[in-house]
């Protein structure tokens, strides 16, 4: 994702409610940006102000370019007409309409002079040929919020705006959901917004995160540097910190039932999933389940042990986090305490010892 | 009980059914989904009628329909004929005293329908309109519907304001509640209880039809 970055979106924008207010000035380039904060930072208000369903009560907003929304110049551009395309976190698919009618919904309203979206393509990429002609009642989690991305960029939209895509879903669709967004980048070339309030789906999918709390922006920048930043901190949840990773089974389950999963440049053995060979899936390692070790320990019940380079140590009060380049790179939480008594600095040749249990699948038999 | 008498109040319910479907839908809407001011006052112009005696609302209409009245002056402009005392005066009276019960119905039913889909419709190139007409009336219907038939079978009941402004005229204006008032005034039991009968049918039919509707619309939601 080391595209040439433009910047696509400017703002500025104040919104003030009876005992909250939204006040945030940003610049997102392209590719994927999130917006990280708690309930209640003023995420949804943000995001409500870019799509033009809240006006803010001044500021201005610029999308490629193009003012869509200017207190001094009195601009304020509807919905309609910004080009955005806004998924929600429960999907809000029509429940009076087919899959195929919900997509061709904004697909048909595409003004002239705009490109049109390769409907084709969309039904392709979110593999939705079987579903088309399915009422959307009956879809589940992850087929419902497939269909949404779909809808939204069959309109071809000059941004998409996801509000919380995966704080619905089950477990089991999260990691599907999370390679189509990449695709979506990959492939379209359409630039995101993403809205979260998990870091790990931040540091998995963003390049950049703006980083909301009580409606002001504390921070912007890499997501690793918004995870130990004192001030995310306060209102990030680390319990939940894990590293989402993309992988490809390579063999299936051997006697054992463990199957080999090929994670960047490594090869792993994982407890079995619901994934054929060849398959690509996403899978979970909690950043504190992994242990780093100088030497390649012997006699060690856990199954994979990884060589890998230290290229980052950030330690915030009482934890630390080493970010490991293993081919893709890895965050492992340890204490104080290793950190001096392994002596890990940035460079340090080490080897990861993660056991299979610890790497979960997060995916279902229907994605 | 003759079929003229029948004919006649069906024809005045539905005209008041079709002169407040309209009015009720843009009413509605304008409370629950605009962002304009004035949606408390209006919210409130709404019932209104519900709360003034329907003699009252006959006689303000007798004001504003009659040939010294700015609605019935520009109409006799125009037509060369008197809107009181006509059929079409004892339609609008049931337009006005029913018109809560629909446009109250069409918010409930509107108010239901999720708003971020219509946000979804909006973002995806529709315009309000669009949106309306695709989305939050496609969503909404089984209970406007529903409504449409609590103020038909409300305005097929009405008395006091289509006595007031359209009278009681056998052939002309006189529909249902109106010759059953009459029969009791002539004391003929008989024929007023006949005429009792057919009002209760008629009432069962139609709210048999609204509940049915409005379980329906609740399971489809």
């Amino acid at each position: 994702m080391s595209k040439q970055r433009d910047r696509v979106l400017r703002f500025r924008v104040a919104k003030g409610y009876p005992g909250f207010a939204l006040e945030c000035e940003a610049t997102f380039e392209s590719g994927v940006t999130a917006v990280f904060g708690a309930t209640g930072s003023g995420k949804t208000t943000l995001l409500n102000c870019i799509a033009g369903l809240t006006r803010p009560d001044e500021g201005s907003i610029e999308l490629l370019g193009d003012t869509v929304y200017s207190s001094t110049a009195r601009v304020n551009k509807p919905p309609e007409k910004r080009r955005l395309g806004y998924v929600f976190q429960d999907s809000a698919l029509f429940p009076h309409m087919n899959v195929r009618d919900n997509i061709t919904y904004g697909y048909k309203l595409t003004p002239v002079e705009s490109p049109k979206a390769d409907l084709d393509q969309l039904v392709e990429l979110f593999v939705l040929s079987d579903l088309m002609d399915r009422g959307v009642r009956a879809l589940s989690g992850g087929e419902r919020q497939r269909v949404a991305l779909a809808r939204a960029l069959a309109a071809s939209p000059r941004m998409l705006l996801l509000d919380e895509p995966l704080a619905s879903l089950d477990v089991s669709f999260r990691g599907a959901i999370i390679r189509y967004l990449k695709r979506v980048w990959r492939e379209l070339h359409v630039p995101m917004v993403y809205v979260s309030h998990s870091i790990s789906e931040v540091l998995a999918l963003a390049e950049d995160v703006l980083v909301l709390g009580g409606g002001r922006a504390v921070m912007q920048g890499w997501p690793s540097q918004a995870l130990v930043n004192p001030r995310v901190t306060a209102i990030a949840d680390y319990a939940t910190l894990e590293n989402l990773l993309d992988a490809e089974v390579v063999a299936p389950a051997n006697a054992d039932g463990l199957v080999a999963l090929e994670v960047g440049t490594v090869t792993l053995t994982a407890p079995d999933v619901s994934t054929e060979v060849g398959e690509s899936l996403t899978v979970s390692v909690p950043a504190g389940d992994i242990i780093l070790a100088l030497e390649v320990p012997s006699r060690i019940s856990a199954q994979n042990i990884v060589p890998g380079t230290v290229s980052e140590v950030h330690t915030l009060e009482t934890r630390v986090l080493v970010y490991v380049d293993i081919g893709t790179e890895v965050v492992v939480e340890i204490t104080r305490g290793a950190l001096r008594d392994l002596e890990i600095r940035e460079g340090l040749q080490l080897y990861l010892v993660i056991k299979s249990t610890s790497i979960v699948a997060l995916e279902g038999p229907t994605g | 009980m003759s079929l003229a008498l029948l004919e006649l109040s069906l024809r005045v319910a539905v005209l008041a059914t079709l002169l407040d479907l309209p009015i009720a839908l843009a009413a509605g809407w304008f409370v629950v989904r605009s962002r304009l001011p004035g949606r408390f006052i209006v919210d409130v112009l709404i019932s209104l009628p519900l709360a003034v005696p329907p003699v009252a609302i006959g006689f303000g209409l007798l004001l504003l329909l009659g040939r010294d009245g700015p609605i019935g002056a520009a109409v006799h402009g125009v037509l060369g004929a008197d809107l009181v005392f006509t059929w079409v005066a004892a339609a609008i009276a049931s337009a006005v005293v029913s018109f809560p019960l629909m446009a109250r119905a069409a918010m409930v039913a509107m108010a239901g329908v999720d708003e971020r889909l219509e946000m979804s419709a909006r973002s995806l190139g529709a315009g309000p309109w669009r949106v309306a007409l695709t989305i939050t009336l496609p969503l909404a219907y089984r209970g406007i519907l529903a409504g449409v038939l609590l103020g038909f079978v409300r305005a097929l009941s009405e008395f006091g304001a289509t006595i007031t402004v359209a009278g009681n005229i056998e052939g002309k204006t006189q529909t249902l509640p109106l010759a059953i008032y009459s029969k009791v005034q002539l004391r003929d039991d008989a024929a007023a209880i006949e005429l009792v009968a057919v009002s209760i049918v008629l009432a069962i039919a139609t709210l048999a039809v609204h509940n049915w509707l409005l379980r329906r619309a609740e399971r489809g939601n």
